[in-house]
């Protein structure tokens, strides 16, 4: 079963994401900041992630950065508000290999999961 | 009895009370904190359910019967639906009508107290932005609360309702500044569609009130619609009172459009100081080259502000520097002054100095300058 790690600070995204990935045959693992998202990276292994840019701690980009040192090579989806064109651009030149714009459309986001994994 | 045994009774009696009080305060703490604890539990549940309705369209998971009358529940919906976009929003307004959420709010709101409850429900209300609210948000556009008539606004202004705007727009006039700020949000938030209607209110308006029309316009100069600029320039034509002509002067700035420039020219000429200082950098914002003479002659305006103002003003437009060069020149001093700070904000003084070491530079115009570098 693909195991998707989730990060955000915002209880309402994690929670809608876990039910809905879980409800398409995905496990889910969660982090509510960026060190912890960092952390759960490290501990074990996940076919994709699914970062908030801002988050406490570390943000999403920070987390893909310090990733990529330890050789983690997870990809990741940043999750951006509607308005941040630049974080959204900056995020795929750090290695984010998509990016979804909040509020976002489930579907969207599944299928982008699905194009990944 | 001597006096003291009243006296260390009434002192126990004292003690005896603030005891109990410490005691129901703190007992007061610990139900309060077990009932939020208990509703964010309760919120989470919701949460989840919700979400396994938006992630299975014909999910079979009970809603709980009294859910709709759970601020828990309304709290989870808000939360989930400020989350999503598109067809998933349809999802959950389906989820909404199912449940009848948006009719116990709306019996929340029409009761007669309590506040709390009644603002809870208008906010839950905007929040929803939920098409079967729209009547009785309209009604409530002057409900007797402040709070709940902006929450009226803001929900028809989230759904787009276009036909309330001539309805917020009539109330500019007699609301508080706050208010009135708060409808203005709103109709920003209309773009557009907003416009004609606060161009007809400022047109029928302006010459018998200030603070409606003068939120009015700066409303349409954040809307930044340029039919907005020739009803505006009317209203000047028209000899509006001064707090209006101001506004317009400083919308017509914004709103960037050349058609403007002749009535901003002329207004750098008017009796009233504020006007003139308000002119000068609207036609700063508009770049307008034609204006340097009318800017130019600004700089020897007996206003400090109007001196200041133009010479920002000739800083920024193509043409303006020649302007300013000349006034570090010429005989009047609070017209180099205005000249040298201008050039000091654009960067510009090393030039300044340097045009008037190959000139007629007068000593004071030196000194100007030579404090003016001290001081960055």
């Amino acid at each position: 079963m693909p195991k998707i790690l989730i990060a955000d600070d915002s209880e309402t995204i994690t929670t809608l994401l876990t039910t809905a990935l879980e409800s398409n045959g995905y496990e889910v693992s969660v982090a509510s900041d960026g060190h912890q998202a960092y952390q759960l990276g490290i501990d074990s292994e996940h076919d994709l992630a699914i970062l908030d840019q801002l988050m406490p701690g570390l943000l999403g980009i920070e987390v893909i950065e310090k990733w990529r040192e330890e050789g983690i090579e997870t990809p990741v989806i940043i999750l951006t508000g509607v308005d941040d064109e630049r974080t959204a651009v900056e995020s795929l030149d750090r290695g984010a290999v998509d990016y979804v714009r909040k509020p976002f459309r489930l579907p969207e986001l599944l299928a982008r999961i699905r194009q990944r994994i | 009895m001597s006096l003291i045994e009243p006296i260390q009774f009434a002192t126990l009696v004292v003690l005896v009370l603030n005891a109990l009080g410490v005691a129901a305060l703190i007992i007061l703490k610990a139900i309060n904190r077990s009932r939020r604890r208990r509703a964010e539990a309760r919120k989470r549940s919701h949460m989840r359910l919700i979400s396994r309705h938006v992630a299975f369209e014909h999910s079979t998971d009970p809603v709980p019967a009294k859910a709709a009358t759970d601020p828990a529940f309304i709290d989870a919906l808000i939360d989930v639906r400020n989350a999503l976009a598109g067809s998933d929003l349809e999802k959950l307004e389906r989820l909404v009508a199912r449940h009848g959420v948006v009719d116990e709010l709306v019996s929340d709101l029409r009761r007669s107290f309590p506040k709390v409850k009644r603002l809870r429900a208008a906010m839950a209300l905007a929040e929803l932005a939920d098409d079967e609210a729209v009547p009785v948000l309209l009604e409530h556009l002057d409900d007797r609360e402040p709070e709940i008539r902006v929450q009226a606004a803001r929900g028809l202004g989230r759904m787009k309702w276009t036909p309330a705007i001539d309805a917020i727009v009539a109330r500019f006039g007699m609301e508080t500044p706050w208010v009135r700020a708060r409808f203005a949000d709103t109709l920003i938030g209309f773009g557009s569609a907003a416009t004609w209607p606060l161009v007809a209110y400022v047109t029928v308006n302006h010459r018998h009130e200030t603070a409606g029309p003068v939120a009015a316009i700066r409303t349409l100069a954040a809307i930044g619609d340029d039919e907005a600029v020739k009803p505006l320039i009317e209203v000047l034509h028209a000899g509006a009172d001064p707090e209006v002509a101001i506004a317009v002067i400083e919308a017509l700035g914004h709103l960037e459009n050349p058609m403007a420039a002749p009535v901003l020219r002329s207004a750098t000429r008017d009796a009233d100081w504020r006007i003139r200082a308000k002119a000068v950098t609207a036609l700063g914002l508009l770049a307008d080259t034609e204006s340097l003479e009318d800017l130019a002659a600004a700089l020897h305006d007996p206003e400090w502000w109007v001196r200041r103002n133009a010479a920002a003003a000739l800083g920024v437009i193509p043409g303006g520097l020649d302007r300013l060069y000349e006034a570090l020149t010429g005989r009047d001093h609070p017209a180099s002054e205005a000249a040298i700070e201008a050039l000091v904000d654009i960067g510009e003084l090393a030039a300044a100095r340097a045009r008037i070491e190959e000139g007629n530079g007068r000593t004071r115009d030196h000194d100007l300058i030579s404090v003016a570098e001290a001081g960055r």
